[in-house]
Formats: C-alpha cells, structure tokens, sequence
C-alpha cells in the first residue's frame, strides 16, 4: 500500500516538473501544487523533486524552509494565517488570536490532531486598511472579530475538503471598500495608453517617460525612463519585464487595489516598457497572499490575448510581440527586492544578489531584466494617454507626479488614496480623519516614524521619501509596541545572508526589550544606534538597510517615551 | 590556473548571486574603457575594468579583512567584514564582490568602515561559542584573529558561555560544531558548487538561518562522501575532522602493541606547513625521526602500497582489455576507474551506483598495506597481528571512513586502525615537544624501505595515471620509458586542468614479463593499440566525466580514468594544514614532483620490496587468488536516496 502510494507519488511529481521542462526555474511552483495538493512536503517528495530537477534534495529542503508557505511538516486541510503586521496588531489581532487558540484548541505554528487544522502567524496580508485580517488556505477575511472566527471555523469544519465561502460575505468581510475619492485610473481608458505607445519608436517611449519625471513607486525612487534605458542598451538577445507585485511592506496594500481594479493598465504598462527594451516576455511576479487575485488575471490575460493586445504581432504589428506569464511568490518579503525576486522566480531562496551587476544587465537567468512596481507599470499608459506634460506638471520639481497612498491606523477613513508629490503630512492627515495623531509612521516598516513636529514637512522623494504606506498613530499608541513590532517583522522576513541584518535586527529586538523592562542603559542604548548606523551602511540590500530606521527614528523623537520605563508604566 | 575555480563561477549550480562578476567589456576593447585608474588610500592603481576591490587592493599590498571570501570559491558578499567607503557612495560596498567600473576613491579604513567592522565582529561573537583553549583551531582561526586584529577587548553584544547545540559526531571523517558556525557558507559553496556533492545548504531565513544537512539528518547518515574539503575552508572550528589522535597516543603508551605508521606523500609535502615552514617544503625524512621519537615502532612508505596498487591496478586493465578486444566479453566494463581515492568511491556509491563495475576491484594504497602488514609482515616480524596497532597518515579525511568500512577487514583483523591527517600528526608532534623542522633524517623501516617515484606522484591529481602508464608501457612495450618521455616525465597527464583526456600509441610490444607471464602469452592483441586515459580532479569534476561516458562522449572510449575526489588530488586533500588555496597546492606540486625525481627507482614494477612480496607471499602473481584475497574489495551501491 504504502509502495504504491509513493510510486503515484512520484509519478505526479516527475510529470509535473517534465510539464515545466524539469527547470530548476520550477522549483517553486512545483512544491507549492505539492503542498496545495498533498498538504505536505516530505522528505521523500523532496528528493524526488530534486532528482527530477537535477538539484541537491539539501537545496529542495533549503528553499522550502525559506519560504513562509512552504513547509517541510505535514499542514492541517485548512491553513489558517492570522496577520500580525502592525496595521492589524493595532485593530484587535490579540483577541482574534485567543479566539482562534481556544477554538482550535493549538498554539501557533501548531496543527490540530485531526489533522484539519494548521494554525500561523502572517506578515502583512495586505489587508491593512480593513485589520485584523486572516487567510484560510486561499481565501482572505477582513475585519475579523472573536465571535466571526468561531463562525468561520464553524464552516470550515462542516465542509469536507474543500470549501467555499461564496455567498458568504457576512463572514468573509469586504475586500475592496473603503476606497476614496476618485483615481486617475479610472479615467484612462484601456489600450488608449497602449495604442499611443505603438504608435511611437523604442526611443520615443523611454523618452516621454522620462520627460514625465516618473520615478520607481515601490519606494526606492529610481528614475524609470533611466532603468529602461540602460535595459535597451544591454545587448542580449532576451530581455525580459517583470511587474513586482510583492508587496510585502506592512500597510501596503495599493497594488492590490490596482491588480484588482485595473489590472489592464498594469499589463499595457508592461508591454509598453517591453517594447521601449525590446523584451518580448513578461513576469507578473504575485505574491502568494494575493492568489484569490490570479484567477481574475489569468481572465483578464485571456481575453488581451484574444483580442491581440498579447501574443505575436500586437494590433497587427509585425515585430510586436510580447506574452506575459504570472509566477507565484510563496511568502517571503525580501523578494520585493528586484534581485531577490529574480532569485526567486529562478528557484533559489529569495536572497538579493551583489550589486553590480544590476538586473538591467544581469537579471533574471543572465538576461537584462527591468523589474517595475505595480504602480509604476499602471502609470505608463496614463503618461503615454495623457501625455508626459501633464504628468509632469503634478508634484515637485524633483518628484513628479501623482502617487497612491495605502493609508490604515487611527483614522477615520483608511483606504487608497491618491495625491501629488509634494503633499505635506498635514494635509494628507486633514484628508483621511486622522488631525490628531501622534505621529505617522511612513514607508511601512523599512520606513520612518514622522512625529507631530514633523507633519510640515512634504511626502516626496526629496523630503519624507516612501513606496505609499500611510500608518496613523494615535495619541495614545506606544511607541515601543510599534517598534518592536516592525523588529520582530525583519528578524522573521530578513533573508539572514548578510550579518549586519541577520544579527543587528535581533539585537535591536533584544534592545526594545530591554527598553520595555527599563533596563537598557544609555550607554548600550547609544551603542544600537550605532549599530542601526552600521546596518544601514553595510547591510548587503535595502531591506537590510532599512531595518534599521524604525528603531532610530523612535530613539530620535521619542526618548522621553521609550526611556526609564518601569512595569507600573506598562 | 585552476580551472574548477572558473567552473564554479561560470556553470556552477550554486545561486548566480554567488558568482564572479562578469562586466560587459566595451566594444573598444583597451583603448577606451579597458584600464581605470583608482585611488584607494590615496595610493592609485590602473586595474582592468571588472576587477573587484579587493584584488586591486591585493595589488597594492592594501590589507582588507575577509571571512566569507575564499580563493578557490565563488563570491558571496555576506558578511560584510571587507566592507569599504568608496566615495559617494550612499552606503559601504563589499570589497570582495565590488567590480570597478569607473574611476573611483576608496577609503579602507575611515571611522564608518573601522565601525562597521568592529559591529560584524562583535555581531558574530555573540552567536559564535568561543571556547578557545580547547579549541581544535585555536591560533589557527580566522575569526580569533580578526578579533585580535581589530581589538575586540569586550563583548558589546554578549557572548554565549553554554553551547546551544550538541556536536554532530556520527560522521567518521567530519565533526561538525554547530555552536561555532559563522554562517559565512563557505562549506556551502564548497559542498554545492565546488564538489557537487550537496550535503550542506543555509537552511531557514533570518535569525534562524542554520547550515545543515538535509532534515538535519546526522552527518553519517546522509551523502556525504567525508572528502573534508568543507573543513579545510571552514574559518572556524565549525567543522574538523574526527580526531584519534588520543587513541594512538594510547596504543604507544601500552607496551603490549606494536605501533606502525605509514605516512603518505601528501603529508609530507605539506606538514611543514603546520610548523611555520612554507608551503612546498617535503620533509619525509624528518618526518620519520619525529615519529619514531613520537613512540611508533615502525614507519613505513605508503608508497610501497602505492607501488602494490600499480601492479594490481594496471595488471587488471590489462586483464580488462584482454577480455573486452580477444574474449569479446561484452559483461567487462570500460574504462575502468580508479579507486584509491576514498572519496570518490563514495561518491559513485552515492552517485552512479550503476557505474560501480567500472571500478577497478584493487584496494586503496592504505588498504592494502593494513592487510600486508597484518599478514606478510607480521608472519616476517613473528608479531601476533592483533598486537599490531596500524596507523596511516593521510592528507585525507575519507580515509577515515575508508578504514572504519566493515569488508576493510581481509588480514581477519581491522586492516588500518586509525587515520591520522597531517593536521592532526603535526599535533602530535607538538606535543612531544618536537619541532620538526630541526630534526636530523632518517630512513624507512625495512622490509618496505624506500618506495618508487611512481608511488610520491600518488599525491598530485594525475599521479596515478602517470604511474600507471609508467608500468603499463614499461611491461607491455618492454622499452624502457625514457626513452618516450624525458626523465619520465609524462607531462600531458599533469597539471590542474579540472578534467584531462591524453592518448599514447603503444610504440611497439615486448615480450612478456616474468610477473605477469601467468596470465598473457603475448601481447600481440594489443599491437598498435592507442591507449586512451582520463583524469579528473574534484567531484565536480567527476560527475561532468560520468555525465560524458553517460552521454556516449569521447570519455566513454577511454580505457583508464583516474579520479580523485578532491581539487588538486591528494595534496589538496581534506586532512591537509589549513588554509588552502590555488597557489599552496602548486607547491605541494611541486615538493612531490621533485622528490619523484630525487628517487634512484621510478616505476612501480621495479620497486625490490614489490617483488619480493609477489616471490614470498602472493606467490599467485597480480591478480591471483591471493592478491583478490588480500588486496581487493568491493562496493556498495549506496545510491542517494536517504530513507
């Protein structure tokens, strides 16, 4: 019996990979249809798939423990992901979190004996703007409360194997609300962008891009027009475009929004900068906490392929070709790191490459890879529709243009918004109900608390530079709380190659502790600061760079909070 | 030089993040962009483009630091200990992994890079469990003399008193200590790309990143083929070899046993090496006096033994050939494959356990010699064989394993007792007090007394075949092999090319030799034949040769393959002083080259001691019942799968 049952096994595991050509590349999909199916990657599966691959089974073993949704021990049917990012930690996560232990009777990290439920933590599902949020398996609940978990489980349990909670929006909560005032994106029409584009030459594009100012919307700010530059001139037979839809950063959540309401724009952007390089093939990199989403875009590549906005000889451009595939990410935030993705949608562990040689002319497989956020790929055709003088017009001198903002917290109207550059925290705050806030913490956890002294100052690349993420605190949020928080976020998400971020952020963490109990001296207090100094100069990749800057924005403008603590304080 | 060097970079299987970066030269060649000039110090440099920072550096005799960065490795940039300050620059750069391509000013020591480094010490010590006295690496450890180097005088961030892991000890070759790993995964690229064997991979992520097997199985119980190369790169104490040293030490001390050394060539050319001396210096026969002096009672040539493998090696080529081109046995299997490397015998066990007929059936030189010396030389010596205690030293951590293999048994008695590495001979020897390089010579024991030239050459990847070739032509051709090649040197079989083909037409055919006159009347079948041989270092190495014969390629048509399971052969092997790099292992070359040359007899067939054996003992000849009794063995098809 058993025999047999690993012969099938094996069976489905060989035929699987030889669907994929037995490319290393495969490597990931190839173990998450095994966990989605099997519930489980055993070691035997694992040295299957590495003969199958021609890889080590010790480097299958290594990828799948590096990857939050893979897991090496057996899974319960119903994997239940609890977010434990900020955004939700301020919205109740810890009575869901009891209710969820007591109901299923397991800690986290757990499965239950019955083998039906596998109880875990998550980081940042997305859901900021609609706290505390969960995943079970695929499917995303929002606004979650003690009494909706027991509901939930409840059908979960009556249900055998699969279920379905379609009709059911009482318990799933909404997906999509809270979106405020109206978008740009709504006002392009799709393909208008694209049409203009095909009307233009290679050089043409990249330089009306570049007279619009757009710059990267994933955070890092770096010049588009510039980035597709140096892609067109690499010479290489194959380029490729991928659209990093990873969005990892605790309280973002824009480019969901954006895959899920216009999901075209995304895709001409990404044939548009794939005709500016001169690549024919796209990525559309997902994150796995989004994969309700890949169905609907699956649909959504479909019909541009039946109408020929994909596939060979576009608009019945002879030359025009370009096709886009989307690869699933498996849970892991460093891969919002373009060189880390590459690593990923190769099949490696998500750990960011030495830099140079850039992606733009040794990315993915050795070919030039321009890697785009969602956002920047969204707002292509809407300068090419619109011309780059109107984009150019918006924002400031040195950051141009408009920009979505995912804004959750203490206010009183969380969603996506959307602003010009140059906008200052005030009024941003005056937009979304949140005038009396302590502080704000902007850029997610890679990025800086801004405190009330500060809210004169302007969201923009020059001034308070972010990737969108708007975090309201309130007067009465404590500072630590939300700092070791984003600590425990990176010693969990850092890829642990490098050792200023691998080691530095658990002795931040330690830090935060040590604050919490009052015990920490001056003296060491100053001595992490240096450290964060360190990590953010010799950390190998940004998010190693950034890991820092939550902890030193705290000892910057809140020492009288955080300092000489006593457990009456608490 | 090294060619699996590049091999690593360009084709390895390791994450491309890992490897040497390529920049793309400028279609004007030199003229333009080939050469920039940099300043670094305030000293300045023209270095070609692509070069990374830390060679310009090495150029102008600018001391960076490095940990995870290693000469015979890919580049990984992970602990950022190199880090330097290049000029507006938003943030370090790692020296290691930086190439230059534009004029820039780099500063190596200013007060951030001074810092960083001290915080990547200080973060590494508070997760490395230094217990340094009692530490196998002590004054020989990378990370205890950075610390020296940039003033570690306290802990900043703590430093743990308690290990937090138990030692992996199962392993006979390999110890690993998981509570002094400093996660720079050296081993990893060594296991992965430069071995190709894959038993070490960073495992988890963040703060719970770990080195391990795979399921963190015990280290004897998964793949590993024990050649050490991981511990020869490793900086710290984190992975060492299986240490017997206390129980060789007990076995002089009881006056009941018989103690007998044999020491390989590998050792000895590198040996110094543990005593300050350069890399390259031979000293075989100081050697001799340190152990004598030491306690054994005898020490014998491994050579010997090397010489014996040629006989029975190469008499079961020809034996091959004979039944494949006048038998037309399509069952015999070429080419045949060399076994004296341990390590390689486990990696086709693990790896191609379909390949193992191809293996020549002869023991390891090592083994073979724990079986004469239980036997022949104990009847010779009227010692009661369980008396004898039989210690080889090895520049191999394999050997190890090798010599704990339940068939290495055939004297009726464990053939060899322990392996020592030269590492841990050096040990010895220093604690009793003897420093080596001041020692008068002295000879070998008799009956073996000194060996072949054909037996030192063992120790350089190529060795074997030379040696073989040596005595093939000798005895076939019946001329007399200088006569082919000047001063015996068959240079198309030498060098540190990862993988070597040659062809050598048989020049005419003699008559039959005495010691094989039992087995061919002539060797008329092999008139105007074109041998065909192999060679290949490093098991990375191996597996593209097994790949070609696989694939039908030209390697499928050789009649002999010599395979060694480690870079360079045996003088790189994983029992050899640390550290190791391209340069000390072309040292070690060239010690074993010249002692070849310094010896009056060079081929294995004419060795006295040989014949001599094949006269009183194995009175069958090569490859008669006796020799197949004492002399060879067999395999295990182990194959990769781990229950």
């Amino acid at each position: 019996m058993l025999v047999t049952e690993q012969d099938k096994l094996r069976q489905d595991i060989q035929a699987w990979a030889a669907e994929w050509g037995n490319r290393r590349e495969c490597l990931i999909p190839l173990l998450q249809r095994l966990q989605r199916e099997h519930h489980e990657i055993s070691d035997f599966c694992m040295q299957v798939i590495a003969d199958a691959l021609e890889i080590h089974p010790v480097e299958v073993y290594s990828v799948v423990s590096f990857y939050q949704f893979l897991d090496e021990r057996p899974k319960g049917c119903f994997v239940v992901r609890l977010c434990q990012t900020l955004s939700c930690d301020m919205q109740g996560k810890a009575r869901v979190a009891r209710q969820l232990e007591t109901d299923l009777g397991i800690g986290f990290g757990e499965t239950t004996k019955d083998g039906k439920f596998t109880l875990e933590w998550a980081h940042c599902i997305g859901m900021c703007d609609q706290g505390p949020a969960m995943l079970i398996n695929e499917t995303v609940f929002t606004q979650v409360t003690p009494q909706l978990v027991h509901d939930i489980l409840q059908v979960c349990r009556q249900s055998f194997g699969s279920f379905s909670f379609e009709g059911r929006e009482d318990l799933v909560g909404a997906r999509n609300p809270s979106f405020t005032g109206p978008l740009t994106f709504d006002a392009v029409k799709p393909s208008v962008g694209l049409q203009a584009a095909l009307e233009k030459g290679r050089r043409e594009i990249i330089s009306e891009v570049a007279e619009s100012g757009l710059k990267g919307r994933g955070g890092a700010g770096f010049p588009t027009a510039t980035k597709w530059n140096l892609a067109a001139a690499a010479r290489d037979e194959k380029k490729v475009i991928v659209c990093n839809a990873d969005e990892g950063e605790p309280g973002t959540f824009k480019d969901r929004v954006i895959l899920n309401r216009y999901p075209k724009l995304v895709f001409e952007g990404m044939i548009i900068a794939g005709r500016a390089i001169g690549a024919k093939e796209g990525v559309l990199y997902l994150r796995q906490e989004y994969t309700y989403l890949r169905e609907k875009l699956e649909g959504v590549l479909q019909e541009m392929r039946s109408r020929n906005l994909l596939g060979t000889a576009i608009l019945g451009r002879e030359g025009m070709d370009f096709d886009i595939r989307i690869r699933m990410g498996a849970g892991a935030y460093v891969c919002g790191e373009e060189t880390a993705l590459i690593e990923s949608l190769e099949g490696q562990r998500g750990e960011p490459r030495n830099r140079p040689p850039y992606p733009v002319n040794t990315g993915y497989e050795g070919h030039p890879t321009v890697v785009n956020n969602v956002e920047t790929l969204a707002w292509i055709p809407c300068i090419l529709a619109k011309g780059a003088k109107w984009f150019a017009s918006l924002g400031t001198d040195k950051s141009r243009g408009l920009k979505l903002f995912s804004v959750s917290g203490d206010c009183e109207r969380p969603g996506v918004y959307e602003f010009p550059w140059g906008i200052t925290v005030m009024e941003l705050l005056k937009q979304i109900g949140g005038e009396n806030a302590k502080a704000v913490q902007i850029g997610g956890a890679s990025g800086y608390i801004v405190p009330a002294s500060r809210f004169i100052d302007t969201i923009a690349f020059e001034d308070i530079s972010t990737g969108g993420s708007v975090i309201v605190l309130g007067p009465n949020r404590d500072m630590l709380q939300l700092t070791r928080n984003f600590l425990e976020f990176f010693v969990e998400e850092s890829c642990g190659q490098c050792t200023p971020c691998r080691e530095g952020t658990g002795k931040l963490l330690d830090g935060v502790r040590l604050l919490e109990e009052g015990k920490c001296s001056m003296r060491y207090l100053k001595e992490l600061c240096k450290l964060g100094e360190t990590m953010r100069l010799a950390s190998k990749c940004g998010l190693g760079q950034s890991s820092a800057n939550a902890f030193l924005s705290m000892v910057e403008y809140f020492p009288n909070e955080i300092m000489g603590r006593t457990e009456l304080i608490l | 030089m090294s060619s699996y060097r590049n091999k690593a970079d360009q084709e390895g299987r390791g994450p491309r993040s890992t490897r040497l970066v390529e920049v793309e030269k400028p279609l004007e060649g030199e003229s333009i962009g080939g050469r920039i000039e940099i300043e670094m110090d305030d000293k300045k440099i023209f270095v070609p483009l692509g070069t990374t920072l830390l060679t310009a550096a090495r150029q102008m005799g600018i001391h960076i630091p490095t940990l995870c960065y290693h000469d015979d490795l890919c580049i990984a940039g992970i602990c950022r200990i190199c880090v330097v300050e290049v000029e507006g620059h938003r943030t370090l750069e790692a020296a290691c992994g930086y190439p230059i391509t534009e004029p820039i000013r780099v500063k190596t020591h200013s007060r951030l890079v001074r810092q960083a480094r001290r915080h990547v010490l200080d973060l590494l010590l508070s997760k490395h469990y230094g217990e340094c006295y009692a530490c196998q690496r002590n004054n020989n450890c990378e990370l205890q003399a950075l610390a020296k180097e940039y003033g570690v005088d306290f802990y900043r961030f703590g430093h743990p008193n308690v290990p937090r892991f138990e030692k992996d000890r199962s392993s006979y070759a390999v110890v690993r200590d998981m509570n002094k790993c400093i996660l720079c995964r050296r081993c990893v690229r060594t296991c992965i790309d430069l071995q190709e064997v894959g038993v070490l991979e960073a495992v988890g992520r963040g703060g719970q990143t770990s080195i391990q097997t795979f399921r963190n199985l015990p280290l004897g119980e998964v793949i590993c083929i024990n050649c050490g190369q991981c511990i020869n790169r490793c900086p710290t104490a984190a992975l060492t070899a299986n240490d017997p040293t206390d129980e060789v030490w007990a076995a002089i001390d009881d006056p009941s046993k018989f103690v007998v050394l044999q020491t390989a060539p590998s050792p000895r050319a590198a040996i110094g090496e543990c005593f300050g001396l350069p890399p390259g210096t031979p000293l075989t026969y100081e050697l001799n006096t340190a152990v004598r002096r030491c306690g054994f009672n005898r020490v014998f040539d491994t050579n010997f033994a090397a010489d014996l493998t040629i006989i029975e090696e190469g008499t079961e080529l020809l034996l091959r050939l004979h039944r494949a081109l006048v038998q037309k046995d399509p069952t015999v299997r070429l080419p045949q494959f060399t076994s004296c490397s341990p390590g390689w015998v486990k990696f086709i066990e693990h790896f191609a356990p379909d390949m193992l007929p191809h293996v020549s059936t002869a023991k390891s030189p090592q083994q073979m010699f724990g079986t004469v010396i239980k036997t022949y030389y104990a009847q010779k010596a009227e010692l009661r064989p369980e008396n004898i205690v039989t210690v080889a030293l090895m520049p191999c951590a394999a050997k190890k394993f090798e010599c704990n293999r339940p068939e290495m048994c055939d004297s009726g008695f464990k053939d060899i007792d322990y392996g020592l590495t030269t590492r841990e001979m050096a040990k010895m020897i220093s604690e009793a007090g003897i420093h080596l390089p001041d020692l008068p010579k002295s000879g070998f024991d008799d009956p073996f007394g000194d060996a072949t030239g054909s037996g030192v050459i063992f120790g350089a990847t190529g060795g074997v075949m030379e040696a073989a070739l040596r005595s093939v032509i000798e005895l076939v051709c019946g001329v007399r092999i200088e006569s082919l090649f000047e001063q015996a040197r068959i240079l198309p079989v030498r060098g540190f090319e990862g993988v070597k083909y040659a062809e050598l037409k048989l020049p005419e055919i003699g008559a039959v030799p005495d010691l094989l006159s039992h087995l061919f009347q002539d060797w008329k079948w092999l008139e105007g034949a074109t041998l065909k041989v192999g060679i290949c270092h490093g098991t990375a190495n191996a597996r593209k040769v097994l790949q070609d014969i696989r694939a039908g390629g030209r390697f499928s048509e050789c009649h002999f393959i010599e395979f060694m399971a480690c870079p360079g052969g045996c003088l790189g092997g994983g029992g050899q002083p640390i550290p190791t790099s391209p340069a000390i292992r072309e040292a070690r070359a060239r010690a074993i080259y010249a002692e070849d040359e310094a010896y009056q007899i060079r081929k294995s067939h004419e060795n006295p001691a040989v014949i001599e054996l094949y006269r009183e003992f194995l009175t069958d000849g090569p490859c008669g019942k006796l020799s197949h009794r004492f002399l060879h063995t067999h395999y295990v098809a182990r194959g990769k799968y781990i229950a």
